[in-house]
């Protein structure tokens, strides 16, 4: 076997200038690598080299050797050379083939051999690196390697630990500055007076039957008496002549159980079910406890709208203006209501933002009841077919002929922007300040309980002269939590998103006064409405909806012109942590997995399911105030 | 001269099987270093000795795949070798064989890490200076400027590094590394051999 010169340096001379900074060969480093592990292959047979080679190095010795130099590459090694210097570095290559010469990378001094020992440490100074750093064989003295592994034989699973101490970056980081404290560690060596305990050097020697229970023990010691009772943590088993029967039925029952074909990833896993070989699950997927997809229960939303409608078609369904919100959706208008909302209920989602704006602009006075009870029902329905576009239209429409009627619609339109809320997927953004101010009413009587219902009722009565305070007042009277109509959109879907699913128009209508279970049995199937409009939050905060029974309400101090209204049943009481002026940015398309009913908005008050109160809520606070938002309180 | 009386010892002994593979020897070295090793090969053209270096008190039973610290010492510069005892041979030589791949990959693993860590030892200053410079870099970005360090970018120590040769940057920045440096020096008058 041909041990080839080994990454001889170039320059090398013997004897010259230690430091070089010549590019070492990775080809020669190659060669003797190759050779070497030629060589190295045919240790087997000490003493049978009949190709050995040039030179006439080879004995097996020789062999160890160059096996030895060869797994010492990329190891950190200290050299000492013939003045007592020392020099740290990763060793690189060696050249065997007369004498031992070695190139380290990366080399410093850490000791100086010249300098008279009895030199304080501390006054050494680091030296720079070298990158590359030979040492002729005739000043090496000794090369130290420390942490090396002998059985090793340096295969894949050494490199996949040193990948994985790469990786550790942290802990890598944190320990480098450490690097020079470590010490060669040594055995500890008992003193010589110390107590000789035999005993302990025996424990993990003895089996578990040492004959030592330490229940025995602590009584006899302490008198404390175990009072542990099996039973009172399991359930006993009936040892009896019919034990085998149960235990084949249970054994059964587990089997079929755990035998059932499941398409949660999770069960599959424990059962060591391969179900996921044809997908690209991550591990993410695989392992984590987000429950993220699977079935979505939107149904209880459509079910519930259309028991609304139902409910409020009647009730005071008219469209006086004066009138309660509710009672705008008057049984006059039933009819036309249900007709209007049974064909908008039809409108797809190709019913652009816009354009529904545009007619809404339109829409005159006269039509203003109606239109905001078709409106309302229009809304209803929306949400119930989980289109958002139409939602938001919808709210646009109201928002639009709130502005042409104040008088007429705001009840109308607090309540379809109340339903939008509850639906939480109106992202529409409406200009106009009048969706606010529709909002509010609009929350607050879909708010929840029978008696927040009737508390907004009467205070919707006061809606009215609200609007006709102008637009943006009336919204800031609406208590429209700070936004523009703009905003009214997000407001919606913040608030009935987390809420949505409680704050049904059923709850307050009252005809489903208890609390409807998250499994709604005529729950319609959730179809999944691709054309719908992404929801755009606007520059506006979205105050979530929220039961307005104490007919506080909390209106925007950004608002100018705020007219505190007492009594005024705005789904206040939510406040929540609104960001401010923040938009709150979320993607109101829920996922086709998630299930808006526990989706809660991350930013919105967490009521829970059970958020209907009947006692008027306070307003827990106001995180996340802008500093310049005045907040001017609650007026109760 | 000693190392001659050494070298020529040390050839002799090469010549004699006391260099056998296997053995445990007591070593001491011309430079004073004294140790018990195991020799594992010996390359006698270049008189290298390939020994692995066992504890002080050696330890029966020690495992072959343990990790020890190996040593190549040149033979000239043993001083004086006790045998100790025969032993076998720590290689098992049906298992040697080396994945040159992952030889290469740790070497380029190590330049790297090496290359890195350069980045922070500074040329030319004390071990101490050094103690300081780590110890800061623990939760403040330094770097080396020559001997000075450089804190945030903007604040420089400089020689002896104690709080008063804290200079430059804004008045918090200033204050916030007079203060870590101040409890860095106590941490390590307590820790004296950080």
């Amino acid at each position: 076997m041909n041990y080839q010169q080994l990454a001889h340096p170039k320059s090398a001379a013997n004897g010259i200038g230690r430091r070089k900074s010549e590019r070492e060969g990775g080809m020669k480093l190659d060669n003797r690598l190759h050779s070497g592990k030629s060589g190295i292959s045919k240790t087997g047979s000490i003493g049978s080299m009949p190709d050995s080679k040039v030179g006439g190095n080879l004995s097996p010795s020789h062999d160890r050797l160059v096996y030895f130099l060869t797994r010492l590459i990329g190891h950190h090694v200290e050299v000492q050379v013939k003045n007592g210097s020392i020099y740290s570095g990763i060793y690189h290559a060696a050249n065997v083939n007369k004498d031992m010469g070695i190139i380290l990378k990366m080399a410093r001094m850490i000791k100086d051999g010249s300098v008279q020992l009895h030199r304080a440490n501390t006054e050494s100074l680091n030296k720079a690196f070298a990158k590359t750093f030979v040492i002729p064989a005739k000043e090496l003295v000794q090369v130290i390697a420390k942490d090396f592994s002998l059985a090793g034989d340096g295969l894949s699973n050494e490199l996949q630990l040193e990948k994985r101490q790469e990786i550790l970056i942290d802990s890598c980081i944190s320990q480098a500055r450490h690097v020079d404290s470590e010490r060669e560690l040594k055995p500890w060596i008992p003193d010589e007076d110390d107590p000789q305990r035999p005993e302990l050097e025996n424990v993990f020697d003895i089996p578990s039957d040492r004959g030592w229970d330490q229940f025995e023990v602590n009584e006899t010691l302490f008198g404390v008496k175990s009072t542990y009772d099996e039973d009172l943590y399991t359930t006993k088993l009936e040892r009896g002549p019919q034990m085998r029967e149960l235990e084949r039925v249970a054994g059964r029952i587990a089997r079929e159980i755990e035998g059932e074909e499941t398409q949660d990833l999770h069960l599959a896993e424990e059962r060591g079910v391969h179900f996921h070989d044809s997908f690209n699950i991550d591990e993410e997927t695989r392992f984590s406890s987000v429950y993220r997809g699977g079935v979505v229960d939107d149904s209880g939303y459509v079910e519930e709208e259309d028991i609304l409608l139902d409910s409020w078609n009647t009730e005071t369904f008219g469209s006086a203006p004066a009138s309660i919100m509710i009672g705008s959706l008057d049984g006059t208008d039933t009819d036309a209501t249900q007709a209007s909302a049974r064909s908008s209920s039809t409108d797809g989602p190709e019913t652009s933002h816009s354009s529904v704006g545009v007619d809404l602009s339109r829409i005159g006075a006269d039509d203003a009841g109606r239109l905001s009870s078709e409106l309302t029902c229009k809304s209803v329905l929306a949400s119930g077919d989980d289109n958002r576009a139409q939602e938001r239209s919808l709210s646009e429409q109201r928002g639009h002929t709130e502005l042409d009627d104040a008088g007429k619609l705001p009840v109308s339109e607090t309540f379809n922007h109340s339903i939008s809320l509850l639906k939480g997927k109106s992202g529409s953004s409406h200009k106009g300040g009048v969706l606010a101010k529709a909002a509010a009413p609009a929350s607050s009587t879909v708010a929840l309980t029978d008696h927040n219902k009737m508390n907004s009722r009467g205070d919707l009565l006061e809606t009215p002269t609200l609007a006709k305070s102008g637009e943006t007042q009336s919204v800031d009277s609406h208590g429209r939590p700070g936004s523009s109509t703009s905003s009214a959109s997000d407001r919606l879907g913040a608030a009935s998103a987390p809420t949505g699913a409680r704050l049904t128009p059923s709850s307050s209508v009252g005809s489903l006064s208890s609390e409807k279970s998250n499994l709604n049995p005529h729950a319609k199937e959730f179809k999944l409405n691709p054309n719908a409009k992404s929801f755009v939050p606007s520059q506006t905060p979205v105050r979530p909806v929220s039961p307005a029974g104490d007919g506080s309400f909390y209106y925007p101090a950004n608002m100018p012109g705020v007219h505190p209204m007492h009594n005024m049943p705005i789904g206040v009481g939510m406040g929540g942590p609104f960001a401010g002026h923040q938009p709150l940015i979320f993607n109101a398309q829920v996922p086709p997995g998630q299930s808006p009913q526990t989706y809660l908005h991350p930013n919105g008050p967490h009521y829970g399911q059970h958020m209907l109160v009947a006692h008027p809520r306070q307003l827990p606070y106001m995180p996340g105030f802008p500093p310049d938002m005045p907040y001017k309180g609650r007026d109760y | 001269m000693a190392t001659d009386s050494a070298a020529a010892a040390a050839a002799a002994a090469a010549v004699s099987d006391d260099f056998a593979i296997g053995c445990f020897l007591s070593i001491q070295t011309t430079f004073g270093d004294e140790f018990e090793a195991q020799v594992v090969a010996f390359d006698a053209p270049s008189n290298i000795l390939v020994l692995h270096i066992l504890f002080p008190i050696s330890t029966e039973g020690s495992k072959a795949g343990s990790r020890r610290n190996l040593r190549l010492l040149k033979a000239d510069y043993i001083k004086h070798f006790t045998f100790l005892r025969h032993g076998e041979d720590p290689l098992d030589l049906s298992k040697c064989y080396i994945d040159l791949d992952a030889v290469r990959a740790r070497e380029q693993s190590a330049l790297r890490q090496a290359e890195a860590g350069a980045e922070r030892i500074g040329v030319g200053v004390t071990s101490e200076a050094q103690s300081i410079f780590d110890a800061l870099s623990k939760t403040l970005p330094v770097r080396w400027d020559k001997s000075i360090i450089v804190v945030l970018n903007e604040v420089r120590v400089s020689s002896p590094y104690v709080p008063e040769s804290v200079s430059g940057g804004t008045a918090i920045a200033n204050e916030r590394v007079k203060k870590v440096l101040e409890l860095e020096r106590k941490k390590l008058q307590v820790r004296p051999t950080q």
